[in-house]
């Protein structure tokens, strides 16, 4: 109580001391949020639709197949992250890595997407992945039930740009969240693409104040898709092995730095 | 700027008087010489440790003719953090030397954090609170081979004797420790004040550059002697390490031994820099500790207790070996580690480096041993005469069967910033330009 006292008490003093105060929340929010929800929606459709497909292959022991539509099918989950996160039972569920668990692989407990792609990649079979099929399926239409009857909160929504990049920035960029079917460019796509979508939806409330911070923010998000495009191949992209590693250090500047300017994404729009 | 006023106004004159007291008390008491016993400081549990007050206005100036974190005395904690550059010409890098400068010129002086919107992440850690002491801190840049290599607009300037450190024989290099673009040396009183340093600067650069490696490490804060002067610290084996170094105030001889001058045949741009060799060296020091005390000492060249070499065990660290009269090693053996490292003859005085390590501890092994050893930092004016003659010498020493050099990298420490309209790397911009 104390410490909320002292912080209470330096705020006010910036206020005394400071013109430059960020914009309050306002109203102009609720459009973007509602169309935020429109798109995490779609993507969600999208994720039941391809896991629903997924999960069919690896159960008719179709490995080939199964493999070929594993990220593919991550992708819609990637892009929505921050709100799917929001459910942190089920995200741990679809996507904890193997060293969330104490015996890793041969854990009882690893589950999910990349339980799955374990076993097709390493082992280069579908044995055994039945139950984990199923369960991932229903984890993901559970995740959607959740999503339709929740209420974005805006602060998530925003902040939800930075969290993506963070992501990428902590755990992703080394190549560690695919790290059997190496198709780890395949996520990143989706994590870049789902932070660009809140920054567009809010773009129109900041244009004219943060012209400058959008120019620098869109420069960025430029490097990273000129970097990736050299990386396609077909509708996706080729293994993470085949970064060089100066296209990695390309992104990894370009991730920290939206990393670091999105963070100020959400103070921007007055939202705390 | 900063208002001195501002710094003063601190928790640790409270300490301090405390600790006078402690002093005192101690003093009539008559109890250990020198010390201060547990019973006469009254410390709350919720305390933070004592600090020296005048220590956190300590402040090493961070401009003149050569940078700094050289030739000054170690504090008590130092960092090497290695940098990937981005820059891709001269334009890029000036920009990241100019934001190097800038924090550099901030965190050394010391200030106040800005404060902004609490809506807006702040700008500061925090790690210090609001207003930032120097705390005597350091920041050295240098640049490795390879921002040389990989730029072809940069490749003609790069210094004669700079290249990708090798691999000496006892080595077992992870590429995930070695060399880099860009090192910081990074050098304070508390560990604080380096990590605070790190982040801000990792923070203020990430367009530019990002983190490879870091190390770091401690020096033992030791007790001036009777006669005032100051003994080396013990490294991790338990040896003094740093005696027989040269004389870092001396000018002249940091000249001769540490400075690039203009009669090195380096590039004009790289004169009043140097050559920084920076290793990782871990120390088995359970083997160590199970190893006799007379072959530590036949080892080390040196008496474990005094430091004093073994043709004169009841001298001191600071006095020199006579091996001319010990030509077959019956006092000091023909291989022990300082007897390599510098025959004290003629010939060895072209090898003279100046080292500045600091020890590190960090985790455990796989195999349930301590992972420790020395992070090991030397500066001289010839890296192939300095650094890598002496190690080659060195080769095949019986002290490899109690270390492994892990990782680290060669990297030319820049000329330093001349005033407070310059900035680190000027001379090399402005050669990169003229080209």
């Amino acid at each position: 109580m104390r410490i909320s006292g002292l912080v209470g008490a330096s705020a006010l003093t910036f206020v005394l001391t400071s013109g430059a105060f960020a914009q309050e929340a306002s109203l102009d929010l609720v459009e973007p949020i509602a169309e935020y929800k429109i798109y995490v929606s779609e993507k969600l459709a999208k994720l039941v639709e391809d896991t629903t497909a997924f999960t069919d292959a690896v159960k008719a022991g179709e490995v080939d197949k199964a493999k070929e539509l594993f990220a593919p099918t991550r992708l819609s989950y990637e892009a929505i992250e921050p709100i799917a996160e929001l459910f942190s039972d089920l995200d741990a569920s679809i996507d904890s890595r193997a060293d969330d668990y104490e015996k890793a692989e041969a854990d009882p407990e690893f589950p999910g997407f990349h339980r799955i792609e374990y076993g097709l990649w390493e082992k280069n079979s579908t044995e055994g992945l039945a139950p984990v099929a199923d369960k991932l399926l229903s984890d993901v239409k559970e995740l959607e039930g959740r999503i339709a009857s929740l209420t974005f909160p805006p602060e998530k929504v925003v902040g939800g740009a930075a969290v993506l990049m963070e992501e990428v920035a902590a755990t992703k960029i080394s190549g560690e969240e695919d790290r059997y079917s190496h198709t780890d460019l395949w996520d990143f796509r989706g994590n870049f693409d789902g932070a660009r979508k809140i920054v567009d939806l809010v773009r129109p409330l900041i244009a004219d104040k943060e012209a400058d911070f959008l120019k620098t923010v869109d420069a960025n998000f430029e490097t990273v898709d000129t970097t990736l495009a050299k990386y396609k191949d077909g509708e996706g992209y080729v293994t993470y092995d085949k970064l060089t590693d100066d296209d990695r250090k390309v992104l990894a500047a370009a991730v920290n730095t939206l990393a670091e300017d999105l963070s100020t994404l959400r103070g921007k729009l007055g939202l705390d | 700027m900063l208002d001195p006023k501002d710094l003063q106004r601190s928790p640790y004159h409270l300490n301090r008087r405390r600790l006078l007291a402690g002093l005192g008390a101690t003093a009539v008491g008559g109890s250990l010489s020198g010390t201060v016993s547990a019973e006469t400081m009254h410390h709350s549990v919720a305390d933070a440790p004592v600090a020296n007050a005048a220590s956190q206005l300590d402040s090493v100036p961070h401009l003149g003719r050569h940078q700094a974190g050289v030739v000054n005395a170690r504090p008590a904690n130092g960092m090497v953090a290695s940098f990937d550059v981005l820059a891709s010409n001269a334009d890029e890098l000036e920009a990241l030397f100019r934001t190097l400068t800038e924090r550099i010129a901030f965190l050394t002086v010391g200030g106040s954090v800005p404060m902004l919107d609490p809506k807006l992440p702040p700008a500061d850690s925090g790690l210090l609170g609001p207003i930032v002491r120097p705390d005597n801190l350091t920041i050295t840049v240098s640049l490795g081979a390879s921002l040389f290599d990989d730029r072809p607009w940069l490749a003609p300037l790069k210094p004669r004797h700079l290249q990708r450190m090798m691999r000496f024989p006892n080595d077992a290099l992870d590429a995930d420790t070695c060399h880099g673009d860009l090192s910081l040396q990074i050098c304070a009183n508390t560990q604080d004040t380096t990590i605070h340093a790190l982040r801000d600067i990792i923070k203020a650069s990430s367009r530019q550059m990002i983190l490879k490696w870091k190390q770091e490490g401690n020096v033992p804060v030791i007790t001036p002697g009777p006669d005032g002067r100051a003994e080396s610290a013990r490294n991790f084996l338990g040896f003094r390490d740093g005696s027989a170094n040269p004389d870092s105030s001396d000018a002249a001889e940091m000249d001769r031994v540490v400075w690039v001058g203009a009669e090195e045949g380096e590039p004009a741009w790289a004169v009043g820099g140097s050559y920084q060799a920076v290793r990782i060296i871990r120390n088995f020091v359970e083997r160590w500790d199970r190893t006799p005390f007379g072959e530590q000492e036949r080892i080390m060249g040196r008496t474990k207790m005094n430091g004093a070499p073994l043709d004169r065990r009841e001298g001191s660290e600071f006095e020199v070996p006579d091996y001319a009269s010990d030509p077959e090693g019956k006092a000091t053996p023909m291989d022990a580690h300082i007897r390599l490292a510098n025959a004290r003859d003629e010939a060895s005085k072209a090898n003279i480096i100046l080292r500045r390590p600091f020890n590190y501890s960090n985790g455990v092994t796989r195999s349930g041993q301590l992972d420790q050893g020395l992070l090991f930092i030397c500066y001289q004016a010839n890296l192939e005469r300095g650094f890598i003659a002496v190690q080659q010498k060195l080769n095949g020493e019986p002290l490899e069967e109690y270390i492994k050099p892990v990782g680290g990298g060669f990297f030319y420490t820049l000329p330093g910033i001349r005033d407070a309209s310059d900035y680190v790397g000027s001379s090399l911009i402005a050669a990169a330009r003229g080209a």
